[in-house]
Order: C-alpha cells, then structure tokens, then sequence
C-alpha cells in the first residue's frame, strides 16, 4: 500500500546555514499518530514544513501519496488544491497562521482559497466554531484573542477545510492546563475518525496521547530511533543522548546520586495531577 | 549537584559601588504609549459594536463619495461654500453616530493649518487693506526688514487663511467620517474592487493585521530592557538602544512575514484572496453615491454664487 508520506534521504540547509536535517528517511502510513521528537533546534519543525511542501528539500524527496512534493506538482491542478485541503498545517506561532481581521474570516479563507460555494462555506464554519467551542468569537479580531482561543481558531481554520492529515507544531505549546486537555481530546477524536496525526513536540507528556509511533531525532539532525511510543519513551539512555530528559540529582543524608530524570502528566477522570515519575536510581 | 559559583550565593555582596537612582526618562514608554493610543481605531478588535446607517454601506460606494466630496471641497473657493462643505461633513459623522472623539483629528487639522496660514494674515507678509491694526512699530525697521507704519491684519489676508483652514478642516472631517464608518479590511476590500493591485492592498492588510502584534513586541522589548535598568544610561547609549530595538522589531517582523506567507500558502492561498462576503451594490448604495453627486453640485452652485 502507498505510504501516506514517503521521506527519503532528505537533506535540508537553510540559506547560508549548516544543514538542519541529515539523511532523514521514514514512511508514514495513512491513520497513523507519528510523533518527531527531539531537542530544540534537532530539526523537528522543519521536517514538518518539508512535509507540508512549504519547504524543498536540499537533497532527498518528500512523496505524498505516491507524488513528490515539488513545486511544479503543488501548483497543477488537481494535485495542488487537493494536498492543501487534504493536509492541514498547526503552526507553532498562532500569530503567523491567523492573518484575517476576523476569526470567521479566518475559518472561510482556506474553502473559499478552494472555490467552495458559500452556503457550504457557511455550514462548515457554523460546525468548526460549534466543534471548538468558539461560536462567541466568531466576530472577534484575532490578534485579541488568548493564546488558547488563538489555537483553537488555529485548529478549526484547519478543520474547516476536512483534512485528511494534520501536521502539529508543539501544538500545546503555551496553552493553560484546561485549553492543553480541550486539544488533545479533539485531537483524539480527530484520530478515531481515521485522521492521520503528525506531531513535531518535545515534550514527553504528551507523546501518550498524541502518538502510537515515535520518531526521535537528535541534536546531529539525524534520525536515531523510530518505532513504538513505548519502547522508544522507555529508553533512558537514548532520550539522555538526545537530550530529552536530563541527569538529576539527589542528596539522602550524605549521599548523592544522580539518576535520569523526566516528569510524567496523568489525566484521570477529568482531573489532571502531576507527579514526579522517576526511574530508579543507579548509584 | 549543579557546581554554583560562589558569587551566587544569597549573601554575596556585590562588587563596586552601588549604582546611581534608576533613570527617570519614560519618554520612550510614553511615545510606544501614545503610539498605542493612536492606532487603536486600526487595531482595535473588530467585534467591537458599532452603529450607525452607513456602516453598512457598500465600502465602493462610500469611498467613491468621500473621495468625489473631497476633490469637490479642494475646488471651491467661497467661504461659505466651504462652511457648508464642513458642516455636510460634520452633518454625516452626526447621522452615521460617529462619537467625538473620531472627529478630535479634524480639529488638529485645522488648528495645525492656521497655525502655519498665521503669517500670511498680516500685511507685513501679504498686502491689503488692514483690517485689524495689532502693532505700531516705534522705528520704522526690525533688523533688516523694512517695517509699515502699522503691522496689521488684512481682509484679503483672512481670506486666504480662512478658505485654507476650512479646506482642509472639510477634507480632514469627510476622511474622518469614511475611518470611522468603514472597518479597516472592508476599506481595503472596497479599494481593491476599485481596481487597486492586489500586492498594495495585500501589504495594506497585513501591516493593519499585524501592527497590534509588532507593537506588542516593541513593548515587551522596552519593557525587559526597564527591567534591567538600574541607572540612567545617557542619551547616546538611549539612542543605541532604541536603534537596536528598533532593528529587533524588524527582525521579527520579517521572519513573522515569513511565517505568514508559508501559513497563507499551506491553506491554498494561490494569489488572489477571496472574501467570505464580497461587497454587493444594493439601492442604498446608489442613494449614497447619488447624494454625494447631489451635494457636491449644491456645493458648486453655492460656490459660484460666493464672492
């Protein structure tokens, strides 16, 4: 079966700067949570854009469905309109994404960019805002929205369009406790609806909600591991080389031992609890 | 354990004298402040209620009338035509309930005009008849100049100074009324389907889209460097700093320009933008443009029978 997403040997440098991904290959197929996981500046948000075509890849290709994302197959009809419907983008800054004067403009952009006729608009964005909970601000500018109102605008601007694929950019990025669970429940629900989820985060937390496979990239731009969420979150040793949890250290009395270290976020019954889960300690 | 230097401790003193009062120069907070306040009306958020008839007026049609009204008000020559081309401008902010404080502009307008058409009142600068004798001059000399026997105010003189200042009071109101009456993003929808290019009003957008956020961050720039401020830095090490901060804003504003565009581009934008409610020519529309036709003629008339 085609793999959704097909990266293969992809190298990429931004203008006059050391490359920031190095030999990246992997598959993607259609339905699945894939999470790029790694240290700031290990290359995750780029491999996103490279996924969403905004970017082209220095050496490598990047196929969706079977068709390499290149310039010349973005602008043809009927692959273009067709990708950008079918893949939805969640930038990290809500700012750059939402450029509309109003949210309800915001949502009407991407089908009326599509040709869409206007009562479908107009059904499409009564369901988001309704979906989102964020009818009241159907008249609100963007830019006075709060960081968690600005996601969810961010998000239903994708919603609207009936992607296929979303690419996530530390979508919980500087979200409160309640606007973070609010997202990964849609999220969770969007993946049940047979949605394929690609999230670029490097926080732990999330990877039980948002991925069944993750994907590890490290400071060196590389792929170092690639399989189950599990198995991967389980590896002390490779999250300390990427830089993913840290040595911590503890005093007992007079002894001191240092051991790694991550923090763990349960979600129980609607009540969110944090605790300090550690692995046992080594000396 | 992390190794903390010693200087780091909670009783270490720190080296040197301590430093002089924290400086009290808030001018830069003031001018971001005042700025601020200034663009509100662009930024303000558009969920904000207003009212009034011509809110709702296609945005062609009321450019059309301001714009025709304008050029009209820049052709008539008679006081009284143009009184009562300010008093129509003031007659529509009043129906369309445009609040005062909208209008506070024109008033500096014509303030800052009479201030500069001041001069050319007296007869030491223009001549005619005097009108209002201000000064008698004890020598017939002021340095250089050659003084008349009385600095007075001339009736071709106020004349001049009053056709200016209620010329461009009448222009600065019927602009004032079109700000006030049209959102910002149907302003520009109206100009483009006017016919201007798309990238001019594209760029018009976004720096209205996005003068909030840039003036936040020029902000918080001041605000973190307050933060660390302990003592007056000078004027010259000031203008650095605002100089940095001014290319750090640009910085920002060019990669969040980036960040647009590839945002703009993931949603299928492909050139042109489509509107969620293109502007439709209704029956109100043709009334306004025909009353502005209308009032424009009365002006006219009005004028050619003015001295």
């Amino acid at each position: 079966m085609t793999p959704l997403f097909a990266v293969s040997g992809v190298r990429f440098a931004y203008a006059g700067q050391p490359p920031c991904l190095d030999g990246i290959s992997f598959e993607v197929p259609v339905g699945e949570r894939l999470a790029l996981v790694g240290a700031n500046g290990s290359g995750k948000s780029t491999l996103l854009h490279l996924l969403d075509g905004l970017y082209a890849p220095s050496e490598g290709s990047v196929a969706y469905l079977g068709t390499a994302l290149s310039q010349r197959a973005l602008s043809s009809a009927p692959f273009g309109p067709r990708f950008r419907q079918q893949v939805g983008f969640l930038f990290q800054n809500s700012d750059a994404q939402l450029f509309c004067p109003t949210v309800e403009e915001e949502l009407a952009f991407g089908p009326l960019q599509m040709g869409w006729g206007a009562d479908e608009v107009a059904r499409r964005i009564e369901e988001a805002l309704a979906l989102l909970e964020i009818g009241r601000l159907r008249g609100r500018a963007p830019a006075a929205l709060s960081a968690g109102e600005k996601k969810r605008v961010a998000l239903a601007s994708l919603l609207v369009l009936a992607p296929s694929v979303l690419l996530l950019d530390e979508p919980t990025a500087g979200l409160d406790p309640r606007s973070q669970s609010l997202l990964l429940e849609i999220l969770e629900a969007l993946h049940a609806r047979g949605l394929t989820l690609v999230t670029a985060t490097h926080d732990l937390t999330l990877l039980p909600h948002l991925a069944d496979r993750v994907i590890v990239l490290s400071e060196e731009h590389r792929v170092v591991a690639d399989g189950e969420a599990g198995p991967v979150l389980a590896d002390t040793d490779l999250l300390l080389a990427v830089n993913l949890i840290h040595a911590h250290s503890h005093r007992h009395g007079r002894l001191v031992h240092s051991h790694p270290h991550r923090h763990v976020v349960a979600h129980d019954h609607g009540h969110d609890s944090v605790a300090g889960g550690e692995e046992p300690p080594e000396g | 354990m992390t190794a903390l230097p010693e200087w780091l401790r909670l009783d270490a003193m720190p080296p040197g004298t301590p430093p002089r009062a924290p400086a009290g120069n808030r001018a830069l907070a003031r001018t971001l402040s005042a700025i601020g306040r200034a663009l509100a009306p662009l930024v303000c958020d558009a969920g904000s209620p207003r009212v009034g008839p011509i809110e709702d007026a296609d945005p062609r049609a009321k450019l059309v009338a301001a714009a025709g009204l304008i050029v009209v008000a820049t052709l008539l020559h008679g006081l009284p035509a143009l009184a009562a081309c300010l008093a129509l401008a003031l007659g529509i902010a009043a129906f369309a309930g445009v609040p005062a404080r909208r209008l506070a502009p024109v008033a500096a307008v014509a303030l800052a005009s009479a201030l500069v058409v001041l001069p050319a009142t007296l007869n030491v600068v223009s001549g005619g008849a005097p009108f209002l004798t201000v000064w008698r001059p004890a020598r017939g000399t002021l340095g250089p100049w050659r003084l008349p026997e009385a600095v007075a105010v001339t009736r071709e003189g106020l004349l001049v100074a009053g056709r200016i200042v209620l010329r461009a009071a009448a222009c600065a109101a019927l602009a004032a009324v079109l700000a006030a009456t049209t959102r910002p993003h149907r302003l520009l929808g109206g100009l483009r389907a006017l016919g201007l290019p798309q990238g001019f009003v594209m760029v018009l957008a976004m720096t209205e889209r996005y003068l909030a956020v840039l003036l936040q961050a020029a902000r918080e720039l001041h605000l973190a460097r307050l933060a660390r401020t302990v003592s007056a830095l000078g004027v010259r090490r000031e203008e650095a700093w605002v100089a940095a901060g001014v290319g750090a804003v640009f910085r920002r504003s060019r990669a969040l320009a980036e960040e647009v565009a590839l945002a703009m581009a993931a949603r299928g934008f492909v050139g042109e933008v489509r509107l969620l409610r293109p502007a439709r020519w209704r029956g109100r529309d043709w009334a306004l443009a025909a009353g502005a036709v209308a009032a424009a003629a009365a002006l006219l008339l009005i004028d050619r029978g003015a001295p």
